[in-house]
């Protein structure tokens, strides 16, 4: 993504980032995108996600991890030790002439540095603080601390991936951090509107786990309204519930595997006459979703014989445009960078910077016709520092 | 956070005509909804909105609905003039439906140059893929989740969560009020589109980086991390019950040592993280005898007071049920029509959303067909009538 000449929606916003890691950084990065300018401070041995990998090329350095210049995008990069009084009254100067205030302070934090959810706020009317931690400023756990698959486990992701009778497992990465990231500026974004309407800002607080918990399609449901536990069923879906069914499913091809979202009725009826058993529409033994979800193994072992030794991409094309079945290829990762739709939208962009050199990063989800993100490389530690506080 | 809370909520003011189906979309404009934004979904009159499981009640609460047939000329020209007095129009059909309703941006810019615009579909409006079907579970395995996901390298796994869906609501949300913003600068509405297959792929954006910059080739490793040991999910007293795990340094693990109480892990190598990766089958096995007899929330409580994170496995009835959930007020009961009282989670940016006590139940399909026509529109009622005779809309 280029430089554009036309304005961002964001231009003329200053954003503080206190916040570490993921979470904030990867909200920051959103508004640094759109033109904000985003002053990230970092605590002198720097934000703790510049030292977790992977890295980039073969150094492990404070500059080279892939976390960090991932989500620190376009942003300034100042050193400030807020423990010191020095590096506090610094801060709070900076904070008080800013629009945004991005900070993870759980409640341990605020005690150490004596700052109360009104701190900034109260001194800064129009500021918009957010504030994102592991589970909040409230509550039995609020001292608690926690890595991706604490969230997951305590959000009620973990339970619901992997095999039945095995141990659940945890997404890859950080994904409780980058939804958080994601609800932190959709955060950000409300509480500018309403300050665009009123001048004031406010304080909003986001937990990882309310996060979470907030982000499950059905899962609690089938306990309030069926009674059920949701189990984890590896690739298959339910096996009770309004939810049972049988079509989301994942099957070996030659070069890979395949998964299959067959999820409504029709799609089930154009499943049955693509791998040949039309007779199944009328077979009472396939009758209902839970009969089909029973019957998984066979089901499965037949769609097999289907895709014979045919490639994920020979079947993708026949189940989609033919048969009109959601299927898409399992990627590893460097397919992810090679796939030929994600290409064609441009999803991932090469950004170069002065230690690591060129590098391959996704960009947005979103495609937008008026206003074209942009994404600089990540700052190297302290680089700003002059620029912002002399 | 609850003083001074506004009673309309941050976004009073906004107008969000609603096509979605399923979750990407409804999990987006429910927080609009939450929020104050008048969300106003557009529900084809033959498909029923609320059912027994409760899917749809959870997604569409703060919604008015409107039952309204788009492919009859007259249920379009409603919906065209509801779209010039709109902020924005959202859907997440596949690309050729709204081509075929003729109801493509460039149409619904000629009533309303204001409008923001966005397409939820799976793959993206363009590209070879772009009139594929997709569904979550198909979004997540093409951006790389279950090519990361598993026990081995034997069996990729998927989320279990059709995780494309949720990763690209909380995407929308975000956007289409940054698009928003820009339309108060330039006075021009825009087109967005989210692709859901693109979104769970800008969640893992550090292994794209490192792969393309020294090929780093990450395996399929169960809950293996490469800079924390242990690390894992260990099997509880009760059914099925687990908890997760995570020492993040030497402290840590000192700590998880006393509270286990076991000297042959005391030894001095363990405080070195590359000597506990080295025994880490070992170490788990000792782990999994402990924790075998133990309670998943004791356990939890004693190690997390002890400086280790640990955390419960939640099912969805402890969920239900969390403490710290509870105490937080984060669930809303509300009192369904037809099921009586069920339990949702509540909002999880914790600004000035309307207050709970203020929420409307999901709306059946055309349960606001009325209100929208004659207030909103100002149709008469023998207009309503016609309308309903024709079938064009549903009152209910």
């Amino acid at each position: 993504m280029r430089r554009t000449k036309t304005s961002l929606p964001l231009e003329g916003l200053k954003v503080i980032e206190i916040a570490q890691g993921i979470a904030g950084p990867h909200c920051g990065r959103l508004l640094a995108a759109f033109g904000a300018e985003v002053i990230k401070i970092e605590p002198p041995r720097g934000d703790w996600s510049r030292i977790v990998g992977p890295f980039l090329q073969d150094d492990e350095n404070i500059e080279s991890s892939a976390t960090y210049q991932y989500n620190n995008s376009g942003k300034k990069s100042v050193v400030l030790d807020i423990a010191t009084s020095k590096g506090m009254t610094a801060f709070k100067e900076l904070v008080s002439t800013s629009d945004i205030l991005l900070e993870d302070w759980d409640l341990s934090d605020r005690e150490l540095l004596q700052i109360s959810n009104n701190s900034f706020t109260d001194s800064n009317s129009s500021l918009i603080e957010i504030s994102l931690t592991p589970f909040g400023l409230s509550g039995p756990y609020s001292k608690f601390t926690s890595t991706p698959i604490i969230q997951l486990a305590l959000g009620g992701y973990l339970y619901l991936t992997g095999l039945p009778e095995k141990e659940p497992l945890m997404l890859p990465g950080h994904q409780p951090d980058y939804l958080t990231g994601l609800n932190g500026n959709g955060a950000v974004q409300i509480a500018l509107w309403e300050r665009d309407q009123t001048g004031k800002g406010q304080f909003v607080e986001i937990a990882m786990m309310e996060t979470l918990a907030t982000l499950h399609q059905f899962t609690m449901e089938m306990e309030t309204y069926e009674g059920y536990v949701r189990n984890r069923n590896g690739n298959l879906w339910q096996r009770e519930s309004a939810f049972s069914n049988y079509g989301i499913t994942t099957i070996e091809c030659s070069d890979g595997h395949l998964c299959f979202g067959i999820s409504t009725e029709d799609q089930w009826e154009r499943l049955c006459v693509m791998i040949g058993k039309s007779e199944f529409l009328e077979d009472p033994q396939y009758a209902t979703r839970a009969k089909r979800r029973n019957n998984a193994t066979y089901l499965d072992s037949l769609l097999k014989e289907w895709v014979g030794a045919r490639t994920r991409e020979e079947v993708m094309v026949e189940a989609s445009e033919i048969w009109g079945l959601p299927t898409a290829p399992v990627l590893g990762v460097s397919e992810v960078l090679e796939d030929p739709q994600f290409r064609h939208r441009g999803l991932f962009v090469e950004i170069e910077h002065p230690v690591t050199g060129k590098t391959t990063f996704p960009s947005f989800s979103f495609k937008t016709q008026d206003m074209i993100p942009v994404l600089n490389r990540a700052p190297l530690l302290g680089e700003h520092n002059k620029e912002v506080l002399i | 956070m609850d003083t001074a809370k506004k009673p309309n909520g941050s976004l009073s003011g906004l107008r969000v005509l609603d096509l979605t189906r399923v979750w990407a979309g409804p999990l987006a404009t429910r927080i609009y909804g939450d929020y104050g934004a008048e969300v106003i979904k557009i529900s084809d009159p033959r498909v029923p909105l609320v059912t027994e499981n409760g899917l749809n009640s959870k997604l569409n609460r703060n919604k008015k609905n409107i039952g309204l047939r788009l492919d009859k000329s007259e249920g379009r020209n409603i919906f065209l003039e509801l779209t010039s007095i709109s902020d924005v129009v959202i859907e997440n059909f596949r690309p050729r439906v709204m081509r075929n309703l003729d109801l493509t941006y460039e149409i619904l810019i000629q009533t309303n140059p204001h409008l923001i615009m966005c397409s939820m579909p799976g793959f993206g409006l363009e590209g070879p893929y772009a009139e594929y079907p997709a569904f979550g579970t198909t979004a997540e395995a093409l951006a790389g989740i279950p090519g990361l996901t598993g026990y081995d390298s034997s069996l990729p796994i998927s989320s279990g969560m059709a995780y494309g869906d949720p990763v690209s609501g909380l995407n929308a949300v975000g956007i289409l009020l940054t698009a928003l913003r820009q339309r108060n600068i330039t006075g021009k509405g825009q087109f967005v589109d989210i692709a859901l297959a693109a979104s769970p792929a800008c969640n893992l954006g550090e292994f794209f980086g490192a792969s393309s910059s020294n090929g780093y080739k990450p395996e399929i490793n169960g809950n293996k991390s490469i800079q924390y040991c242990p690390h894992g999910a260990y099997k509880t007293k009760g059914d099925d019950e687990w908890i997760a795990v995570s020492v993040i340094d030497e402290t840590a693990w000192c700590a998880l040592v006393d509270v286990i109480g076991d000297t042959d892990l005391k030894s001095e190598k363990y405080l070195l993280l590359g000597n506990r990766k080295k025994d880490e089958s070992f170490i788990d096995g000792r782990l999994s005898a402990w924790f075998e007899s133990q309670e998943s929330s004791d356990a939890m409580i004693q190690l997390q007071n002890s400086g280790v994170s640990a955390g419960i496995v939640s099912n969805n009835r402890q969920l239900l049920s969390d403490p710290h959930l509870n105490e937080r007020g984060f669930f809303v009961d509300m009192d369904e029509p037809r099921f009586g009282v069920k339990r949702y989670d509540g909002q999880s940016i914790l600004g000035n959303f309307v207050d709970k006590s203020n929420w409307t139940t999901t709306r059946d399909v055309g349960e606001s067909s009325k209100e929208i026509l004659v207030e909103l529109l100002g149709y008469t009622n023998a207009d309503c009538k016609k309308l309903e005779q024709e079938e064009t809309v549903l009152f209910q």
